[in-house]
């Protein structure tokens, strides 16, 4: 192991100002994705900052018709929160189908938010459902916070506290996971909100993104067939040795098309 | 997988190539890049810092110009070692064709990345090697306009 400093404030004010006191300090949540990258050496940050002592930043709650998911909150909690089973049985599905125990039981909400993976569930959830990123300092609607692939709004100090999902009428989300790593090939969550309707894709591209094209059409007729004749331009998608671009670009409209079913 | 762009410059192809085979102007363009010393005739050591996601690390990388068809095309490719994270290489062969209006750039990139690397990052190479190659380009490209309009001022 290289040398590197630690700590593990109990309170968010302490894991700030350590964050603030340098510059090539990182926070680690769950670590699933940072300790790997570490083990390789693709990252040595000079201090870690463990979050995992402030209680407050874990929990699911409700208020003002919303669920307000901590940012510490592991995914294995989100799939068996009673709550968000009730609430938005979409989400509790998207937190159940990420990776394997391992990583439900460690990864947190927080972590998949901050790092922006392009195969992250989350992103797929948070744009679909219209949330919002709560940090130390502001709001940040999900449209706005994902900005390129692994990157986000936050600045580089800024520690996400919680996640708001406004409840929906009604969502599904629906993916075709990598065999392996059960990151989302493609993920699809298809919402109707109190605002509207909205299609969010994870996966397909280097970033999460809204097909508002199919949007318009389930505004109409909100049924499968609907969104069938709808194609997604697939010329910067990702590709890899488990699928093409183009192929992604086809599963975008199987995908949304179950996951309409599923809504129901 | 290859990459393809195409970017359009206001300068004759013998300006464009002058630029592609000069090193201050190479390392301006190589996103990350701290340093370039000549290393032979053809081939400079640069250290590379990458920052993508969650990795943020220095790579020694060797950049090398080959196939050289001056001034119409030729290929660039620079290979890195990551230690224990493995290595990778980034290759782009780049075309010059004279139109109306100046120059017009194509390039085909692609990448290749061997041990750990390869395996936990194989799906992201794609989209990467698309961000690192529309940066460079981008940036040699609008480097260009600057001193096109410079010349014209
Ligand atoms: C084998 C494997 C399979 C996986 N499969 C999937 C999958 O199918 N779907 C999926 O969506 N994900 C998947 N993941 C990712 C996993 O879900 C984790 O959520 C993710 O790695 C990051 O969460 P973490 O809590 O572990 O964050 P960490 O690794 O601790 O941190 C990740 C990054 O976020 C930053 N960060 C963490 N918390 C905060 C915060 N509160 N505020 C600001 N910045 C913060 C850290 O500084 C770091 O840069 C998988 C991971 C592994 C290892």
């Amino acid at each position: 192991m290289y040398q590197f400093d630690y700590q593990a404030p109990d309170s968010l004010e302490a894991a700030l100002a350590a964050l603030r006191e340098n510059d090539e300090a990182k926070i680690v949540a769950g670590g699933m994705t940072l300790l790997p990258t570490m083990k390789l050496r693709l990252a040595r940050p000079e201090a870690l900052i463990d979050i995992n002592r402030i209680g407050s930043l874990a929990g699911v709650t409700e208020k003002n018709r919303a669920i307000v998911i901590g940012a510490m909150t592991r995914h294995a909690d989100v799939a068996a929160s009673k709550l968000v089973r009730d609430r938005i049985p979409g989400l509790a599905d998207l937190a159940e189908t990420i990776g394997d125990p391992q990583v439900r039981n460690r990864g947190t909400i927080g972590g998949s938010v901050a790092n922006n993976d392009p195969a992250a569930d989350y992103p797929a959830g948070l744009v679909g459902l219209g949330a919002t990123v709560v940090t130390d300092r502001r709001e940040i609607a999900a449209d706005d916070f994902f900005t390129d692939m692994f990157e986000t709004a936050l600045e580089a100090d800024e520690i996400i506290t919680a996640v708001h999902f406004p409840i929906p009428k009604r969502a599904a989300y629906m993916k075709f996971p990598n065999p392996a790593s059960r990151y989302a090939i493609v993920g699809v969550m298809v919402a109707e909100t109190h605002d509207g309707i909205r299609v969010a894709v994870t996966g397909a591209a280097p970033c999460v993104f809204r097909v508002t094209a199919m949007e318009d059409a389930l505004k109409k007729d909100f049924t499968p067939d609907a969104i069938a004749p709808i194609a997604v331009d697939g010329a910067e998608f990702n590709e890899d040795i488990h699928a093409s671009a183009e192929y992604r670009a086809h599963l975008v409209n199987v995908m949304a098309r179950r996951a309409v079913a599923a809504v129901g | 997988m290859d990459i393809q762009g195409e970017y359009h410059i206001a300068a004759s192809p013998t300006e464009v190539w002058q630029r592609l085979i000069d090193p201050d102007v190479l390392s301006a363009c190589i996103p990350g890049c701290e340093s370039m010393t000549r290393a032979s005739e053809d081939a400079y050591d640069c250290a590379v810092m990458a920052k993508y996601g969650p990795v943020k690390a220095k790579f020694k990388t060797t950049l090398t110009l080959s196939n050289i068809n001056a001034p119409v095309s030729y290929t660039l490719s620079g290979r890195g070692q990551g230690g224990a994270a493995g290595f990778g290489e980034g290759v782009a062969d780049v075309m010059l064709e004279e139109t109306s209006d100046g120059t017009a750039l194509r390039y085909t990139a692609r990448f290749n990345a061997g041990g750990r690397i390869a395996q936990v990052g194989s799906r992201l190479i794609v989209a990467t090697t698309r961000k690192f190659a529309d940066k460079f380009f981008a940036a040699f490209s609008s480097g260009f306009d600057v001193a096109a309009d410079d010349a014209t001022a």
